[in-house]
């Protein structure tokens, strides 16, 4: 009998009164009692193997001992039981009702008793159940209450020896008041940034934790639409405050200088453009690591320019960044100004500032004496201070460095500055119909010298002016009917004064009152659209760290701002004395739309508005009630995808943050594959798409630069392509040391405008004629000059389905053959060509796996995956071993086969299918401004310049598209937009 | 004709894109050394029964909504609008709907001129070119169809 078996018969026997025997083995045959013979007594003695022996009664001595069968027998026997026949001759009364006694008590017991795992009320009939009586046993019958309590404590006890450590949570309204709120709000943001506006959003939005911050990504109402049409004919509105901003300040050359060594003036202007400097207008700008122009790229920022104050040269730059840019910027910027000189934040600088606030608060209000008593006990209490601005850092982590050479000062500006972007044609309503331009403060004498920003301002004349003319720009902005209309990228500095004074009491819809502001200003909104805020007016008080630092300390808190308002004789009415406090400077920057491309453009421009932090929630609920709608992440992708720009960091394969981006969305997807059970999968593999979730940038690139190598200007055709890439593997496994040089995003305007011409359709209806003279016209030589300067380079593309299909992410980009072209030429309406499926050979190789793990890989498989860390591994493990260790390595990287998935060594490819692939897609959508299913992504250049050459003018850009899970090819138009 | 707006003022709307004119490459400067980037015209509010008539919508459906308007609407009078290369469009329209009214339709053409805004956008390397901006003139035309009062 195993041990196994002995446990569970100890069980089983445990209860049982010990004249009940079952038999186990023969072993223990002769040691076990007879029937209703047992000792007194041994029902209470938990093991019957032992009682049996040792607990020999007198009584059962004197029966006759059955050599085969003893004690009961569950179940029949054949033998009827193996009982003797003989009965006893005569029956001890006494002994006999002991005996029948334990049996009995036994019984009860066992009865009593619950199996294991069943809860008293299980025991119970359905109708009689009620919910929630596990929790509250009074819901139980009477008669089982005192079981299910006990059972209750039980489990109770178990429970808490398990998590002991959580403490004994606080009531719920405990829990909820203010304080204690807050501290469990400021204990939950240390680990990732809240906005300003978490708390809103996070009532409404699905969160993500993104990027060390807590983002909305998208509504859980459903408004995809709603939102497109906010954007496209009303205002939609997004908090873009995780931005991060980074101040640069120092001599105007110097900056310039160190600046320049990040840019390159071929790929457009850079931060040294005359009206960008001059602080009228918002530059972007691609940056890279400091001269390395085209190979190291690491992103788009946006930067803005403070205008010059007379006779200084001394500048101000805030540099807009992404934050999964800015930890690769913000090194990049040091070492070019030389700053390394960490300026340690004054002496706790945080502390500081509640006890200001604490102590100007109880002397500004006269409230009742409870309530400050109140006020006083918090202040001295534990300092539950929100949190304004970022609370993942430490107080002591230096946010500024100065450098000693050229005295630049490098300021981290992140979550100093909140920023809201408005986009939509009527941005500028909401804008105009929420914000109010400060009204001055005569009445304050001015002897009396203020701790408040504002009065000391009104005081100087020329700032006044200033002020004024700001306000009247301001007022221009009611005559315009769209946000369009504007200059792009124009600034406007503004002072305004607190908006929840003009709190509509109903949700409302901002539209433009173009009419009675036509008469006003002709000549003033046609100098505006015309040329722009003048430099003055784009001066904004907000560039100073103190005017920041008093706004923000000094803000109205909600609730007084609402006991002022009860004290308002009419209810409702305004507060007629705006409360000083209450002046904000703010900065508002016109954002452009869609500028690339001859249709919709100029769609989605809008407006920025940059606060001082901490008034974040102060100017969002006056905006969301002028009837805007709200956009997460999800709609700032489609904004993008619309204004058919690339949106950071997913369309930055060349970048380390768009690297990072791409690893990520990899384990995602991926992740999220694999959930599905194996039947229910997409089978990849036989859809003949080798990367369904990343996309092999580099790969690619080398293929097509050793196919355009070897092939010159021919066709590629599957077998040539793939004999190429085969040759390739083995002079890479010669030349593998050499690091291979890595792909990038062509940037070079001049290039890209080149490529632009070459790909249009040269005579087409509805297109004017290109200016050809300029250009040279695509030829062979014109191809090969292209090439040798831009080989290992992919080209942004717009692609649009002419007729079917809606494009996905990592759709592939394919040549179309001769015969295809001619299909199309033939009848139009029909989709595109078939994929004919491929054949999945490692479903049976997963099968076959532990039974055969010798098998070789199929020759088409080429280890040619240089990047990735995956991929590397498995090259020096190449190198490293021989053939005889090759099936090794083989069952190594099939340990980790997916099924539908290609194992990592990727095979060609450019060559997997029957149409070369050129590029994919990286986001891709049916777009309800085309009306058509529209897609952006990357082509290799050498493989777009092969295309080309190959395509009759009539067909020039005419690529195939195909969605990972699918075989069927739709027909495509590429525009390359500069 | 009562035109209610001031007719230097008028526009189409935003998805039309109607004024590919012929504006030749500014003659006075430099090709190499500014982009044209064209804004939009000026939008204003409109009635339900203005028709701002574009080049990149079909014909008949232009011509059908039209029709819709005047019909089935319970308009008295639309006004189709026509910038630039649509002129011709908006005339076409203008003349299906009074044929196929048998007669019972009246037009009343109107023309003015709109106000267009360009952005030059200089690629000088030094990058000390102020980007420009000039204005240009195209024409438009404001066709008034309506029933006759005398009926």
């Amino acid at each position: 009998m195993s041990a196994a078996k002995v446990k569970m018969r100890e069980k089983k026997m445990r209860n049982q009164p010990a004249s009940v025997q079952y038999p186990s083995s023969s072993s223990n045959v002769e040691s076990s009692t007879q029937n209703g013979a047992d000792a007194p007594g041994t029902g209470k003695n938990a093991d019957p193997l032992k009682g049996g022996l040792s607990e020999v009664h007198p009584s059962t001595e004197r029966q006759k001992k059955t050599p085969h069968q003893s004690g009961w027998v569950r179940g029949h026997h054949k033998d009827g039981g193996g009982y003797t026949k003989e009965m006893p001759k005569y029956v001890t009364a006494g002994a006999f009702a002991r005996a029948r006694a334990a049996e009995v008590s036994a019984m009860l017991k066992a009865v009593r008793k619950t199996t294991s795992s069943s809860r008293v009320f299980e025991a119970l009939p359905k109708h009689m159940r009620r919910r929630a009586m596990s929790h509250n046993t009074k819901r139980l019958p009477h008669r089982l209450r005192e079981v299910a309590n006990r059972m209750r404590e039980k489990g109770l006890q178990a429970g808490s020896k398990k998590k002991k450590e959580q403490a004994k949570s606080k009531s719920r309204k405990a829990r909820r008041r203010h304080g204690n709120l807050l501290l469990e709000f400021n204990r939950r943001q240390r680990k990732n940034i809240w906005l300003e506006t978490h708390i809103w959003h996070a009532k409404r939005f699905h969160m993500v934790k993104k990027w060390g911050y807590c983002l909305g990504d998208r509504p859980t109402y459903k408004c995809y639409r709603a939102c497109y049409r906010a954007m496209s004919s009303h205002c939609l509105l997004q908090d873009l405050s995780y931005y991060c901003c980074i101040e640069l300040q120092g001599d105007e050359d110097k900056l310039l200088a160190a600046l320049s060594q990040l840019t390159s003036k071929e790929a457009g202007p850079t931060f040294a453009a005359a009206l960008c400097l001059s602080g009228r207008r918002q530059g972007s700008v691609m940056v890279y690591r400091a001269g390395r122009y085209p190979s190291q790229p690491l992103g788009p920022v946006t930067f803005l320019w403070r205008p010059r104050t007379q006779g200084s040269v001394h500048r101000q730059l805030w540099i807009w960044a992404h934050p999964t840019l800015k930890q690769d910027l913000l090194p990049e910027l040091q070492t070019v100004c030389q700053c390394c000189e960490a300026v340690l934040p004054p002496a706790a600088p945080v502390e500081v500032n509640p006890t200001l606030e604490a102590e100007n608060t109880p002397e500004a209000k006269p409230v009742p004496g409870t309530k400050r008593k109140r006020s006083r006990k918090d202040a001295t209490g534990p300092p539950a201070k929100k949190i304004l601005g970022d609370g993942t850092r430490l107080p002591s982590t230096p946010v500024s460095w100065r450098s000693s050479s050229n005295g630049i000062v490098i300021n981290d500006l992140t979550m100093e500055i909140v920023r809201y972007r408005l986009i939509g044609p009527q941005s500028h309503s909401v804008l105009v119909d929420t914000l109010e331009a400060a009204t001055g403060c005569d009445e304050v004498p001015k002897s009396q010298t203020c701790s408040l920003w504002w009065p000391q301002h009104c005081s100087d004349e020329a700032k006044m002016t200033l002020h004024q003319q700001q306000a009247d720009i301001f007022n221009i902005l009611k005559g315009i009917y769209s946000t369009a209309e504007l200059p792009s990228g124009t600034v406007l500095g503004l002072t305004v004064d607190d908006p929840r004074l003009t709190l509509p009491r109903k949700r409302v819809k901002a539209l433009p009152c173009v009419k009675q502001a036509q008469e006003v200003d002709e000549e003033k909104r046609r100098k505006l659209m015309l040329e722009g805020v003048p430099e003055p007016c784009c001066q904004s008080f907000i560039w100073e760290q103190s005017v920041r630092d008093n706004v923000t300390d000094n803000k109205i808190s909600e609730q007084e701002l609402n006991r002022m308002r009860s004290e308002v004789l009419v209810p409702g009415s305004r507060l007629s004395p705006t409360p000083l406090q209450g002046r904000v400077p703010i900065l508002l920057v016109e954002q452009p739309g869609k500028q690339v491309g001859h249709e919709m453009s100029s769609w989605g421009a809008g407006w920025d508005l940059l606060l001082p932090k901490g008034w974040g929630m102060a100017f969002w609920i006056p905006l969301v009630y002028r009837g805007v709608r709200i956009g997460g992440l999800n709609m700032s992708l489609k904004h993008s995808q619309n204004k058919a720009a690339p949106h950071f960091p997913r369309d930055y394969p060349d970048c380390p943050a768009g690297m990072r981006f791409q690893e990520e969305q990899e384990a995602e997807l991926l992740n999220k594959f694999k959930r599905h059970p194996p039947a229910k999968r997409t089978n990849y593999i036989k859809h003949g798409c080798v990367a369904p979730f990343r996309c092999p940038w580099q790969q690619l690139a080398e293929e097509w630069e050793i196919i355009v190598q070897e092939g010159g200007s021919q066709t590629r055709t599957t077998a040539q392509a793939d004999a190429v890439t085969e040759e390739r593997t083995s002079q890479q496994a010669i030349s593998i040391t050499k690091p291979p040089s890595r792909f990038t995003v062509l940037r070079n305007r001049k290039a890209l405008k080149l490529l632009s011409a070459w790909c249009r359709p040269t005579t087409s209806k509805g297109q004017r004629p290109c200016r050809v003279g300029e250009l040279p016209p695509i030829s062979c030589e014109a191809v090969t000059s292209f090439l040798s300067a831009h080989a290992m380079s992919l080209v942004w593309v717009h692609v649009s389905l002419p007729s079917k299909g809606k494009p996905e992410y990592h759709a592939m980009l394919c040549v179309p053959t001769p015969d295809d072209l001619k299909a199309l030429g033939n009848r139009q309406g029909t989709g595109g060509p078939q994929e004919p499926p491929h054949r999945d050979h490692f479903k049976s190789r997963i099968k076959r796996r532990k039974k055969d793990p010798k098998k070789a890989a199929t020759p088409s498989v080429t280890p040619d995956k240089p990047d990735g860390k995956k991929a590397d591994l498995i090259f020096a493990s190449d190198l490293d071993t021989n053939a005889s260790k090759d099936p090794k390595s083989f069952s190594e990287s099939s340990s980790d086969l997916v099924l539908g998935l290609w194992p990592d060594p990727l095979p060609s490819v450019a060559s997997h299918c029957s149409r070369v692939t050129v590029g994919w897609v990286t986001q891709g959508d049916f777009s309800m401004s085309a009306g058509c299913g529209e897609a952006l992504g990357f082509v290799s250049v050498a493989g777009l310049l092969n295309t080309l050459l190959n395509q009759t003018s009539e067909h020039k850009g005419k690529l195939l598209l195909r969605n990972p899970t699918s075989l069927h090819y739709r027909f495509a138009k590429i525009n390359i937009e500069v | 004709m009562t035109e209610p707006r001031n007719p230097s003022m008028s526009s189409i709307p935003q998805t039309g894109p109607a004024h590919t004119d012929s504006s030749s490459p500014a003659v006075e400067m430099d090709p190499v050394e500014y982009t044209l980037r064209k804004r939009l015209p000026r939008k204003l509010p409109k009635r339900r029964n203005d028709v701002y008539v574009n080049m990149k919508t079909d014909f008949r459906a232009q011509l059908a909504r039209c029709q819709k308007l005047l019909e089935g609407g319970g308009h008295r009078e639309i006004c189709v609008h026509g910038l630039g290369l649509a002129i011709n469009r908006a005339i076409n329209i203008a003349l299906q709907l009074q044929a196929s009214s048998q007669g019972a339709l009246q037009l009343a053409a109107n023309t003015s001129t709109v106000e267009l805004v360009d952005d030059l956008e200089p690629e000088d390397p030094d990058e000390a070119g102020e980007p420009m901006t000039r204005t240009r003139n195209n024409s438009a035309i404001h066709i008034k169809v309506f029933y006759p009062d005398a009926q």
